[in-house]
């Protein structure tokens, strides 16, 4: 192959190399040098329009739980690509139904009036369906929002004019909606470190604050 | 008049409309925001245009919008998968980007390395063959097997014009290797492993269900030593073209778990054996001098005992069409059919 496209270009080895003595074994021309590549075309690198590594979760597979220990509770991620939709605008319909209940999530979202939260909605069905056709779980009802999370898209750029024949960019968004369907309860508060504190977790709170403190001047 | 006029402060503007000139010839022009209160929906939809980042004046958004230089990107979130779209969205799509239509892609695939089925079934007595030889059902049972047996050895009489060495109990023997050493790969999930010791027609059912799961198994011990009880020659295209079938009979213990993904437990248990009779068809290419036997199929009668029950249950799903389904519920739980390898049927 080599040797056909050197005669093409008509190249020659000999021509290639100086005058040098080097082995026969390293007469070859290097195409790279050339500029010249031999691969097809489906081969050359391209930008990834998709995320490819969130869905790996779903094909994980866990070591049988031991007798008397308690279960894992079935999870299933899903993803909707490229929405066309801003992701700093999807983040707040995200945020809206993690630590929910499906169903809650779902009524919820009906009256958010967002675009965003339409493919929201649809992912989170979507994922519901699969949970039970693929995924072992048997209610439907019994699943939560445990991950709820946003990531950028394509960005497509565009041109606007202004005055004195300027121009300024105009992005067009799109965003990635990621969710992760747990099977069983919700846990009571979703962000731990937000809990309402007990009195008597206070209370320690408050000792510790007032044992942590330095006294200027004192032994 | 105009001179006496008070300064008026917009409402809606920031600055404040001076009167003009008090010369008589002199007309009041209009302040700039007056349109406001011409705007016809003024009432209802005010300038208060507050967050959404419109402008107030709607007069001239349409120059607005021209400034913006129209592009055209890829609608992404249409479906983008071929097989879900209609014939006529895809001659529409193809149309607007003017792309000749395909040639229909008329090749078939054919595997001559294995047949399709299983040549003359050989069909297990019932209660493994323990009915008395007095009653009716019995004689006739025993008369048909004493015909098949005929034809079993006319079989093997061919078999060894090609395979000189073939010993049914030798064989036997081999063939339960052979049956321990796919369950092996089989729960190792090791494809090209498989695809040597199972033939293509076998293969989807041995692997169906299995991937993203967990499979302990384990051979304990065989209860009978494996006997064949049935061989088939058949030819295929031409004379010399023959495969040979020989149906194995195993009586075994075994031990069988299923875990899905999580590790829950779905079928079996790891620490009670079971014990196993199961009659499975090899198959070899018999004419190929590389021929190897390979698992072609598991007969399973119809006077089979029902299953025993899985640990799960799964909500049915509804079927379309036939009516007599739409009748009973879709919340009706059913018991999920056993997987493809566990046991057919015990003592």
């Amino acid at each position: 192959m080599a040797a056909t496209i050197t005669k093409l270009l008509g190249l020659r080895t000999g021509l290639v190399l100086t005058a040098t003595h080097r082995p026969a074994y390293q007469r070859t021309v290097n195409l790279r040098d050339r500029m010249i590549h031999t691969t097809s075309t489906h081969q050359a690198w391209t930008p990834r329009r998709e995320p490819t590594h969130f869905l790996q979760y779903n094909k994980k597979v866990y070591p049988p739980t031991p007798h008397g220990e308690t279960e894992r509770p079935a999870f299933i991620c899903h993803q909707k690509t490229n929405i066309k939709y801003s992701p700093q605008k999807m983040w707040y319909v995200a945020c809206l139904v993690r630590g929910m209940k499906i169903d809650e999530a779902i009524a919820q979202l009906k009256f958010i009036n967002k675009k965003g939260a339409v493919a929201v909605q649809e992912t989170l069905e979507e994922a519901r369906q699969l949970a039970v056709q693929e995924h072992c779980v048997e209610f439907p009802s019994n699943l939560w929002v445990s991950e709820s999370f946003v990531g950028k898209g394509i960005v497509f750029k565009g041109y606007r004019r202004h005055a004195r024949r300027r121009f300024g960019k105009v992005e067009y968004k799109h965003c990635h909606y990621f969710v992760t369907l747990e099977e069983g309860e919700p846990p009571e508060h979703y962000y731990w470190h937000r809990r309402p504190l007990t009195p008597q977790e206070m209370l320690e709170e408050w000792l510790e604050s007032q044992r942590r403190r330095i006294i200027p001047g004192a032994l | 008049m105009a001179a006496s006029r008070v300064p008026v402060i917009c409402r809606f503007s920031q600055f404040t409309v001076k009167p003009v000139c008090a010369a008589s010839s002199c007309l009041i022009s209009e302040p700039r925001t007056s349109y406001i209160c011409n705007y016809p929906n003024h009432k209802y939809f005010g300038t208060s245009t507050g967050l959404s980042g419109k402008h107030y004046n709607p007069k001239f958004k349409r120059d607005r919008k021209l400034k913006y230089i129209k592009i055209d990107f890829p609608n992404l979130s249409e479906n983008k998968d071929v097989e879900d779209m209609t014939q006529d969205e895809i001659r529409a799509k193809m149309k607007e980007k003017g792309i000749q239509p395909v040639r229909p892609w008329q090749e078939k695939p054919l595997f001559i390395s294995s047949t399709s089925d299983t040549f003359e079934v050989y069909v297990p007595p019932e209660g493994d063959g323990k009915i008395s030889v007095t009653t009716a059902a019995g004689a006739k049972q025993k008369l048909e097997l004493i015909g098949k047996k005929g034809k079993s050895m006319m079989a093997i009489r061919e078999l060894r014009q090609f395979d000189e060495d073939f010993e049914a109990n030798e064989f036997a023997e081999e063939a339960q290797q052979t049956y321990i050493n796919t369950h092996e790969a089989l729960i190792k999930l090791d494809e090209d492993r498989l695809h040597q010791l199972v033939t293509e027609r076998a293969y989807p059912g041995v692997v169906h269900e299995v991937k993203h799961k967990t499979v302990r198994w384990q051979f304990v011990k065989s209860l009978e030593p494996p006997r064949v009880v049935h061989v088939r020659c058949t030819n295929m295209i031409t004379k010399e073209n023959v495969f040979a079938q020989v149906t194995v009979r195993f009586h075994t213990q075994q031990i069988l778990a299923v875990y899905d993904r999580f590790g829950r437990l779905q079928y079996g248990s790891e620490v009670v054996a079971r014990d196993v009779l199961e009659y499975v068809v090899f198959e070899k290419h018999v004419a190929n001098t590389y021929g190897t036997w390979r698992i072609h199929d598991k007969i399973i009668p119809d006077w089979l005992p029902p299953r025993s029950a899985i640990h799960r249950t799964y909500r049915k799903e509804k079927q379309e069409e036939s009516e007599e389904s739409a009748e009973t519920k879709s919340t009706e739980v059913l018991q999920k059919p056993a997987t493809e390898h566990t046991a057919a049927a015990t003592n």
